[in-house]
């Protein structure tokens, strides 16, 4: 007699059905796992049969045979114990072969029988209502997580017996405390950042179309400052967008599995140190995101940019172009999200002080044209907003902060990118949009100007586009339909800061 | 009955004789201009007062008639449309002529394009090949105020600060000095079609030659370049070069001749800024702002017809242009500029790039500045 509990296997962000059979047939006493298991799925075998028994629900004195289908993917991780030990209690008679149909189950399990979550709740979850499931049985410390999908009832266990408890019908399945998401980002006001005009509308225009900004300036000029109070000016998160990032966060196992919902967009800022799996994604296996995907329809912010390492620079390219990091391994190739509004800061110079008041730079010219030269060419080009900053006045520095505060310029960036979804769709930044569709918002006289300022102060040709793009956020900023010179013109201007500070 | 044919005649500048000129390249030609010039310093010692034509014509030969070498590069002088002075004629620099032979200045000057006024006050902007992007900045700037005070600009035809000199004043027309024959294509980039001696030509200016077509550059050549440099100016500035660089020589040159030297100031950590460096520490004065330039040509700045009412900038609003003429010329920050002028950043970004693609403002790690000094 065979019975069957659906599993789920996660590969990448992808989540798919995997059907547990489970038989018990005359011969010698042990247990079998087929259909492509990895090292940890093998395992289980030990630790589900430990469980089952100190549970008091008994094992197999025969033959077991365990085959997780279809076979052709590649399971991993210790989510599989659990619908293994119920499809075994099923085949036992354990629990009763109505109680497992249709039901899905998530959860490692313990040698005492104590059941604890897995990472990637929240897209195993989806996948299981997508394909009709009645039950999804997890860990309780899961079950917050999995309950943000909605129309799935999901059930919290501590242990297998008390999973085989509710589904015997003996005890009463226990609801899940639903936490309200959070909306507000902790992010410090703007209000407190002094001076800096020029930065500070870079930092809106940024906002508003999500395109990537360069900060250049000397130490406690306020670049980290502005950084960190950018998380408090992009609007929230969608729900669908909130469960993506949750989604992503969640196989990541850097989500609090109990930890409510949250509709703030995420700010990451991964040190210089950082590894190349660390940033990009990729590890053992089939990978895990990185901080680039982390960041996903957030703000990833490089602090010291030119200290990276070459490689990271390089590594940022394409996913900063396409919105997504690809992880090729044997096993698979994957592809997380990564849909990012890089924010960076540099310093000047090696030493910072170059262009500081108060300190003397101590670098030779020739290392300050290295130095800098390490950002010039294609990662530069996709950085459309550079702006240098400088030390504000000591003065100023005395008495409350005299700048605008988060909300008013958060209010004006959710009215331009309320504007922008309505004329792209839905969650579309003007950062990503083609440059056809773009050009056919300016008016003509705009586009001849654009391509006289690139031609006059010698700009690379991937420049016009970009800028057009830009040119874009900063009219729906200003609520117009039409880009005009007025827009091309700023957006040209933030092309040029850093380029020029450099020679 | 003349000895020349009309080529000759066409190359010849308005007030040369042809036949002089004719005689003047054989013998050049024939023994070389150091043999030329030390035989024209005997003459000039035995028979001192002698204007420089009574001098060429005894030491000399007349040609009659010429022949076919002669005449091959009187045509490519005409081929190029340029016309050749002899010393102390009409069409040669009057500050040149000065002293001559006693200077150990050129007999000929080959000019292409137009060299006048001459007697106009004159600067002469010298410096490295490899230069930093401070110094042909600073050349730019200095030839750019100078020109728009009505000055001209001289300096060598090398890339570096030279360029960076004509390049900013070209529209007002600047005198390359070159160290090769007009046909030489060197260097290069300057030779070409759209280059920089294209557009001085453009511009009104000259492009001059003490050589016969075919001079290569060599060394010698280029450094002697240097004194006819130092010749045409009333001012020499040197920004940028090395212990042994050839401006050094254009100095030497300038100061045997009495012309003040200038020297900007470098990066004390350059070995570029050696040669502006040196000078400062024997005697020349420091040139930090283009004004202590136009205080040595005893220029003023351009003002306005009436004198003081600042010309209106065509792409910048009033206030904007007034807090930058305010600061003029040192460069402002744009958030000291938005807070001055009163103008939100998101405007003055648009106003900023809309004035440096018409070339009003330039723009720099410190900041941004007029272009031209506020009149
Ligand atoms: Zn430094």
């Amino acid at each position: 007699m065979v019975t069957v509990v659906s599993a789920v296997a996660l590969v990448g962000l992808e989540a798919s059905r995997v059907v547990v059979e489970a038989t018990h047939s005359q011969g010698l006493p042990g247990t079998r796992i087929v259909g492509l298991p990895d090292t940890a799925v093998r395992e289980a075998a030990e630790r589900i049969r430990s469980a089952a028994r100190r549970s008091g629900l008994g094992w197999p004195e025969d033959r077991v045979t365990l085959n997780l289908a279809p076979a052709a993917l590649r399971k991993s991780g210790a989510g599989f114990d659990l619908p293994m030990a119920l499809a075994v209690l099923g085949a036992t008679g354990k629990v009763p072969r109505e109680a497992l149909v249709d039901l899905w189950a998530v959860g490692e399990l313990g040698l005492d029988g104590t059941v604890r979550p897995v990472p990637g709740i929240l897209p195993m979850a989806a996948a299981a209502r997508d394909a009709g499931a009645r039950l999804l049985l997890v860990a309780s410390a899961a079950a917050v997580e999995a309950s943000l999908v909605e129309g799935l009832e999901v059930v919290p266990v501590d242990s297998l017996a008390e999973a085989a408890a509710v589904l015997q019908g003996e005890q009463a399945a226990r609801d899940v405390v639903a936490t309200p998401a959070v909306v507000t980002s902790g992010a410090p006001d703007l209000a407190d950042v002094r001076g800096q005009t020029v930065a500070r509308r870079a930092v809106e225009v940024a906002a508003a179309g999500g395109h990537h900004l360069l900060l250049s300036g000397p130490p406690g000029c306020g670049k980290s400052m502005l950084a960190e109070r950018m998380a408090g000016v992009l609007p929230p998160l969608s729900m669908d967008e909130a469960l993506e990032v949750a989604a992503i966060h969640s196989v990541a196992g850097v989500r609090a599995p109990d930890a409510p919902l949250s509709l703030v967009p995420p700010f990451r800022s991964p040190h210089h140190t950082t590894s190349a799996p660390g940033l990009v994604g990729g590890g053992s296996g089939v990978g895990r995101p990185g901080e680039l995907s982390l960041a996903h329809r957030g703000i990833l912010f490089l602090d010291e940019l030119l200290e990276m390492p070459r490689w990271v620079l390089d590594a940022l390219r394409q996913p900063l172009e396409s919105g997504h990091v690809r992880i090729v391994r044997t096993q698979a190739a994957v592809a997380f999200p990564a849909d990012v509004l890089l924010v960076a800061a540099t310093n000047p110079c090696p030493c910072g002080n170059l262009g500081s008041t108060s300190q003397a730079c101590r670098c030779a010219p020739d290392r300050v044209e290295r130095y800098r030269s390490r950002l010039s060419g294609p990662l530069s080009d996709r950085i459309d907003l550079q702006v240098e900053l400088r030390p504000v006045d000591p003065d100023r520095l005395v008495g409350p902060g005299d700048g605008e505060p988060t909300a008013a310029v958060a209010a004006r960036v959710a009215a331009a990118r309320a504007v922008a979804a309505e004329r792209w769709g839905p969650g579309t930044l003007n950062r990503s949009v083609p440059p056809a569709a773009v050009r056919a918002t300016c008016h003509a006289g705009a586009v001849r100007a654009l391509a006289s300022a690139v031609e006059q102060l010698a700009l690379s040709a991937r420049s016009f586009d970009r800028a057009l793009r830009v040119a874009r956020t900063i009219a729906d900023l200003a609520g117009d339909a039409t880009v005009s010179t007025d827009h091309v013109d700023e957006a040209v201007a933030y092309r040029l800061a850093t380029r020029l500070a450099a020679t | 009955m003349t000895a020349t044919d009309g080529r000759w005649r066409s190359v010849a500048a308005p007030g040369t004789d042809p036949d002089l000129l004719a005689a003047v390249v054989r013998r050049l030609r024939d023994v070389g201009p150091a043999t030329l010039a030390r035989e024209a310093r005997d003459h000039a010692a035995s028979a001192g007062g002698d204007p420089p034509a009574t001098v060429l014509r005894r030491v000399v030969p007349p040609v009659l008639p010429t022949g076919e070498r002669d005449d091959e590069v009187a045509g490519t002088w005409a081929g190029l449309g340029v016309r050749v002075a002899l010393v102390g004629d009409p069409g040669f620099p009057a500050r040149l002529a000065v002293g001559w032979p006693g200077t150990g200045g050129p007999p000929l000057l080959a000019v292409r394009g137009s060299l006048a006024p001459h007697d106009g006050p004159a600067v002469a902007i010298v410096g490295a090949r490899r230069a930093t992007s401070y110094g042909t900045g600073v050349a730019a700037w200095l030839a750019e105020s100078a020109a728009a005070a009505g000055a001209v600009v001289v300096s060598g035809g090398a890339v570096g600060i030279d360029a960076a000199a004509h390049g900013a004043a070209a529209d007002h027309g600047t005198v390359v000095v070159l160290g090769c024959g007009h046909d030489v294509a060197y260097p290069r980039p300057h030779t070409v079609a759209g280059g920089l001696f294209e557009r001085v030509l453009a511009g009104g200016g000259a492009l001059v030659s003490e050589h016969l077509p075919g001079a290569a550059p060599v060394a010698g050549h280029v450094r002697a370049r240097n004194r006819i440099v130092a010749g045409l100016a009333d001012v020499v500035v040197v920004v940028e070069g090395g212990p042994r660089s050839g401006a050094l020589v254009t100095a030497g040159y300038a100061a045997d001749a009495g012309v003040p030297v200038l020297a900007v100031p470098g990066d004390v950590r350059r070995p570029g800024s050696a040669a502006p460096h040196l000078l400062l520490r024997e005697g020349a004065e420091p040139c930090t702002s283009p004004d202590d330039l136009l205080a040595a040509l005893s220029l003023a700045a351009p003002v306005g017809p009436d004198g003081a009412a600042p010309a209106v900038s065509t792409t910048l609003p009033p206030a904007v242009h007034r807090v930058l003429a305010g600061a003029w010329p040192r460069p402002l920050r744009l958030d000291a500029l938005a807070e001055q002028a009163e103008v939100p950043a998101a405007r003055l970004l648009a106003l900023v790039t809309r004035a440096r693609v018409a070339g009003e403002v330039a723009e720099g790690a410190d900041g941004i500045r007029l272009t031209r000094a506020p009149r």
